[in-house]
């Protein structure tokens, strides 16, 4: 019996879909076969993030509609063996599916996989609902800036409203040099308003937006510091303890001289 | 230590513990006081017709004395509200504030403001006006 947990975050723009690719990805490489489920109908995101558009024929509305099998509607992954993709409708909106549907479709998925991912939409509507309904566990992402917390804040009270075990805490986006000037929100701040258990911090990284327009996860590129924290995040999901990034680990070389002689 | 109770309506006396977080969109209201265990985050709101204490942070909207009564009072280990009402008073904190205390402070109703104190358990009593004393002298018989 594999474990059901969904990616939200209530505000839209701070990396569940480029969490869900990176962590499924990352417990893929780990060995484990992992599903992730895309659940934002109608702007569907993942499948582009993964570069797999091109494989789609059946969706998730296909599947719940009964117009295919489950098993014709998941996209197999094209770099590893054990990840699969079950993608959103693009015509359709959140209204196409309901909770029952979906609760029926992770008991389905569970049977099959050790991880099921679920990638949530934005907002706390109908397709927030959906996403957690069939969910036994939920990452929150959020960025560290005010507008980002209040609603990861929000939707922490939703899901403890919804009786869901305790969700864990991903910042993403966090910019070590702004926070060392008091110019960002550093990770205790966040921590003391959200008061749930840090699963881990993602630095920005230009090469996110590289690796997202390539269709080819983070985590896959050595050079990649965020790919690397996706990475870590993966090893605690399989409760593995993993110390988080020195974020200070990746300043240059003349940044290291300044400091050095007393200007940094 | 006896706090004064809001008079007139019909639960006054009554309290509503609230063993839990207060997150944003949150709302609490109670006819009688409410304490929260816990933080009243950004975004969450505490409405009583009482008193409000809060044994931690408040960071959202609070509203004491929301039936009219300019006797109640708000006390928090932390108070940082977003907005601050008691009874048909509004206030919110300066828009460039000093640090925040991080100590026990109380707000209540003094000729007509909001006046915002340190709180010193056992000391200070100036908050507990005398008619208010009495009244609750009186009831405890």
């Amino acid at each position: 019996m594999g474990e059901v947990i969904v990616i939200t975050s209530g505000k839209g723009g701070v990396g569940k879909t480029t969490t869900t690719a990176n962590l499924g990805t990352g417990l893929a490489l780990l060995g484990k076969r992992v599903v992730m489920v895309d659940t934002d109908i109608g702007l569907r995101n993942l499948d582009v993030v993964l570069g797999l558009e091109n494989r789609i024929v059946y969706d998730l509305v296909d599947v719940v509609e009964g117009r295919c099998r489950l098993k014709q509607a998941l996209i197999k992954d094209k770099r590893l063996e054990n990840l699969y993709l079950l993608p959103a409708n693009q015509t359709r909106d959140k209204t196409a599916v309901t909770r029952q549907q979906m609760i029926d479709l992770c008991d389905q998925l569970k049977e099959d996989f050790d991880f099921v991912l679920i990638d949530c939409p934005a907002g706390i509507e109908m397709g927030f609902k959906n996403a957690i309904a069939g969910a036994e566990k939920a990452l929150v992402v959020t960025t560290p800036e005010v507008a980002a917390v209040r609603d990861a804040d929000r939707i922490i009270g939703l899901l403890e409203a919804a009786e869901m075990e305790p969700p864990r805490l991903i910042i993403n986006r966090i910019r070590p040099d702004m926070v060392r000037r008091g110019d960002m929100m550093d990770i205790d701040d966040m921590l003391e308003i959200l008061a749930i258990d840090l699963l881990g911090v993602v630095p920005e990284d230009e090469l996110i937006v590289v690796s997202t327009n390539k269709g080819e996860p983070a985590i896959l590129d050595k050079r990649s510091r965020a790919g690397q924290a996706y990475y870590n995040i993966s090893r605690r999901l399989l409760g593995e303890e993993v110390p988080l990034l020195n974020l200070e680990g990746n300043e240059g070389l003349v940044a290291k001289l300044k400091k050095f002689f007393g200007l940094g | 230590m006896p706090y004064p109770t809001p008079s007139g309506d019909f639960s006054s006396g009554h309290t509503l513990l609230v063993r839990r977080n207060i997150r944003s969109g949150q709302r609490v209201y109670y006819p009688g006081n409410v304490v929260v265990m816990g933080d009243v985050n950004p975004g969450g709101e505490v409405v009583a017709g009482g008193h409000v204490i809060v044994m931690g942070a408040l960071k959202g909207m609070v509203h004491a004395g929301a039936e009219g009564d300019e006797s109640a009072v708000v006390i928090a280990f932390d108070l940082q509200p977003t907005q601050l009402r008691i009874a048909g008073y509004i206030a919110r904190p300066p828009d460039k504030g000093d640090k925040p205390l991080k100590k026990p402070e109380i707000a209540r109703v003094q000729d007509g403001v909001v006046v915002i104190e340190r709180y010193q358990p056992g000391g200070e009593k100036r908050y507990l006006e005398p008619g208010n004393l009495i009244k609750e002298e009186d009831r405890n018989g």
